[in-house]
């Protein structure tokens, strides 16, 4: 079909969504997609889902590190339900799941220069001693993750002395 | 704004990974207010200067009955920053508000809990402040996310119209279940608050840490007295 004539496009917004996972969580595009569109659904309705439309253009998830970033498309105007919306997916397939919108931009391409790839997704496995065991931990960036028996718990590099931490897997 | 919240080993997150969380999500600070039964241990000083965040001690007290309660808040109060009761039944929610010791009534609306014109009154006398518990909002779904909604809308309007203090906050237990000042004032918004209501709500919390810092300190004496610089011996 032929292209619509510009003043009759919809206008959109692109939001840079950023996740964070426990390690080892595996989250697709598709999983997210779906939550993006319930938690619209849920939260907006029918009718207020389906204007936002809440399509995930780009989904990057490294499941090691439990970290990735998304660009979702929004219709102009809707960016404050979208983003309302989006707060409130708490787990993807039933991983717990944290979001956050770190920028609204006009463009793809400004939205991935301004706001994709900022964040060091290089992760290291190291011994630490959490609650006087020694654990496994995945550390990013000062966040450590420490894989308990069923669980984690998320812990930064500041709640451990050196003789606690600074010891790799050996 | 401040976001409360439950650390490990209340929580799954230490209070310095919630900080550090916090801070990037752009909150002023975080206060801690683990159940007085699970504290955790932290230097605030540490964490407030290695990521540029106000970290608040607090505590939650969660009794069993009144007596148990005001025992609680007696012995808190002079060491915590910010001392909530955990509200969800008749008797505790008009316990908190009658006690002026008593900082804020968390989740109120919770479990048997309900507020009426009684409670904002003698809330606003006491300067407690109800706690607007979006946790439910945030994590929950169907028609037990719909009654969570109608009872804060509830607490909206009774709260309003006596002008009672209140302060928001997502309850999160790790660092996951953040979410950024933005985002809960949007979400706020659809849920029939207004923007500066939210934030309001959540700035709440800092100035109820510099009022209680500010009479905690050794200067303050008591109110309209407090300790001037023309206290140095000559």
């Amino acid at each position: 079909m032929k292209h619509l004539p510009k003043h009759l496009r919809p206008r959109w917004r692109y939001l840079a969504v950023e996740l964070e996972c426990w390690p080892d969580s595996s989250i697709d595009r598709r999983a997210f997609q779906r939550e993006c569109w319930y938690a619209g659904q849920n939260l907006l309705g029918d009718p207020g889902g389906a204007r936002a439309d809440l399509s995930v253009l780009q989904f990057d998830f490294d499941s090691t590190a439990g970290v990735g970033e998304a660009l979702v498309k929004v219709r102009h105007g809707w960016s404050d339900e979208a983003r309302a919306a989006i707060a409130c997916i708490d787990a993807i397939d039933g991983e717990p799941v944290g979001v956050r919108v770190s920028g609204i931009s006009g463009t793809i391409r400004a939205a991935e220069e301004k706001y994709l790839g900022r964040r060091g997704q290089d992760s290291e496995e190291r011994h630490v001693v959490f609650g006087n065991e020694e654990r496994v931990a995945v550390v990013r960036d000062g966040s450590v993750d420490v894989r308990l028996d069923a669980a984690f718990a998320g812990t930064t590099d500041l709640d451990y002395d050196d003789s606690d931490y600074d010891y790799d897997l050996a | 704004m401040y976001e409360a919240v439950h650390a490990h080993p209340d929580g799954d997150s230490t209070v310095a990974r919630l900080a550090k969380t916090a801070a990037d999500y752009g909150f002023d600070g975080v206060v801690v207010r683990n159940d007085s039964s699970t504290r955790a241990e932290f230097d605030a000083d540490e964490i407030s200067a290695a990521y540029d965040v106000d970290v608040v001690e607090g505590v939650e007290i969660n009794a069993d009955s009144v007596e148990q309660a005001s025992g609680a808040v007696g012995n808190y109060r002079t060491d915590e920053t910010i001392v909530t009761v955990s509200g969800g039944s008749p008797t505790m929610n008009r316990f908190a508000v009658e006690n002026e010791k008593v900082d804020v009534l968390a989740h109120p609306m919770t479990d048997s809990g309900d507020v009426n014109h009684v409670l904002a009154k003698a809330a606003a006398e006491n300067g407690v402040r109800f706690e607007f518990d979006l946790s439910g909002v945030l994590r929950t779904h169907g028609g037990r996310r719909v009654r969570i909604i109608q009872s804060l809308r509830k607490l909206e309007d009774i709260i309003g119209y006596y002008d009672a203090p209140y302060v928001v906050s997502a309850t999160p237990r790790s660092h996951l279940e953040l979410r950024a000042p933005r985002e809960l004032a949007a979400l706020g918004e659809q849920i029939g608050f207004s923007k500066p209501f939210i934030e309001e709500g959540l700035a709440e919390w800092g100035h109820l840490a510099d009022r209680n810092r500010r009479i905690q300190s050794e200067s303050f004496i008591e109110p309209g007295v407090k300790r001037g610089r023309y206290e140095e011996e000559h």
